[in-house]
């Protein structure tokens, strides 16, 4: 678990190390996972540590959003003077998007079942 | 009576001086959630991430703790967002053996998706007369959120904001994506999946795992592929329609 975890934050490490010398566009967590991804392909299989870390994230995701999302108490008063327009927009986006996706995905993938 | 324990005011001021009302008031809101979704069955409705931020929120405000101070113990948490961000390449190189002959049709629904996303977003919300801060927040809305709020700090607009909107895309996803999926008749797990991974991110792929592992495996997929191309793209795309 440990061991896992600590290779994981090396990653990310040196993901912001690249972000911050070389790719300023492009987040540090994102460089990381690139990064670690591009290794796990070399070394060809996952390490049980990694792969048990990256369970435990995956299954919890939820939680790490929660202290970002509960800003929204500090934007109630504006988000709610546009309550319709942001309402409507976040509903209709979410789901043409999802409908968008699987109806390319669907005409063009060759087995659909 | 026993005048060496310290009133309770003095355990308050000491309590929320920490982190540790702040960490306690988010992990217990977050099993609250948890244990409603199961009792209800898992019902989408009943939305662990959605009945969490309301928990905490609600709590906050009652006691009085401005936000920036919750935060300041709970960026233990949300630093922790970075770290899941990296370890998502291992659904994502999971899933790579499983693609085969589906890398095309899978990039292509990608593009077709995060320009949907992106475009009635914020053609609705203008349309609808809301602010440009407001609109600032939609643009990387349909990406994970610690991706989003970095993308939301190089476009120059609130990563707050746009977190907030990206949660609440993730919730809503999680919610619709039975009802939509069945109106537009897809039925292919691994299609579902990805649908709701490059819509509905990290929330929409919790729901996809708690429905089908492949669903899950694939809208991690989507979700990884939409925050890497997301996280070059967008600002482009901004800077191109600015």
């Amino acid at each position: 678990m440990i061991a896992g975890l600590v290779q994981i934050l090396l990653f990310q490490g040196l993901g912001e190390i690249v972000a911050r010398f070389f790719l300023p566009l492009i987040p540090g967590p994102v460089i990381g996972l690139v990064l670690l991804l591009a290794w796990l392909r070399f070394r060809g299989s996952v390490p049980q540590s990694v792969d048990g870390v990256a369970t435990a994230f995956s299954q919890n995701l939820g939680l790490l959003f929660i202290p970002a999302a509960v800003g929204v108490v500090m934007f109630w008063p504006h988000i709610r003077s546009h309550a319709l327009a942001v309402g409507a927009a976040l509903v209709a986006s979410v789901v043409a998007t999802m409908a968008v996706t699987a109806l390319v995905l669907r005409a063009i993938a060759k087995d659909g079942e | 009576m026993s005048p060496q324990l310290p009133a309770i005011h003095e355990i308050w001021v000491y309590l929320s001086g920490s982190p540790l009302l702040a960490l306690i008031l988010t992990l217990s809101a977050y099993q609250a959630g948890v244990m409603i979704y199961e009792r209800a069955g898992r019902n989408p409705l009943a939305n662990p991430v959605a009945i969490a931020i309301a928990i905490v929120a609600t709590v906050i405000t009652l006691i009085d703790m401005p936000y920036a101070k919750y935060f300041e113990g709970a960026q233990f948490v949300h630093f922790l967002l970075g770290t899941a961000t990296v370890a998502l390449a291992v659904p994502i190189y999971k899933g790579l053996g499983a693609l085969r002959g589906r890398i095309l049709p899978l990039l292509a629904a990608l593009l077709a998706g995060g320009a949907t996303s992106i475009a009635s977003a914020v053609g609705i919300a203008k349309a609808l007369g809301a602010d440009s801060a407001i609109i600032g927040g939609f643009y990387a809305k349909s990406v994970t959120a610690p991706i989003a709020m970095g993308v939301a700090e190089r476009i120059q607009v609130s990563p707050t904001l746009t977190a907030v909107f990206a949660v609440t895309t993730g919730i809503l996803g999680a919610i619709l994506v039975r009802f939509v999926l069945d109106a537009v008749g897809s039925k292919a797990w691994w299609q579902r999946g990805f649908a709701v991974g490059v819509a509905a991110h990290g929330i929409g792929t919790s729901r996809a795992f708690s429905v089908h592992p492949e669903a899950g495996t694939y809208a991690s997929l989507g979700m990884g592929l939409h925050g890497v191309l997301g996280a070059v793209l967008i600002p482009l795309a901004v800077r191109l329609l600015a």
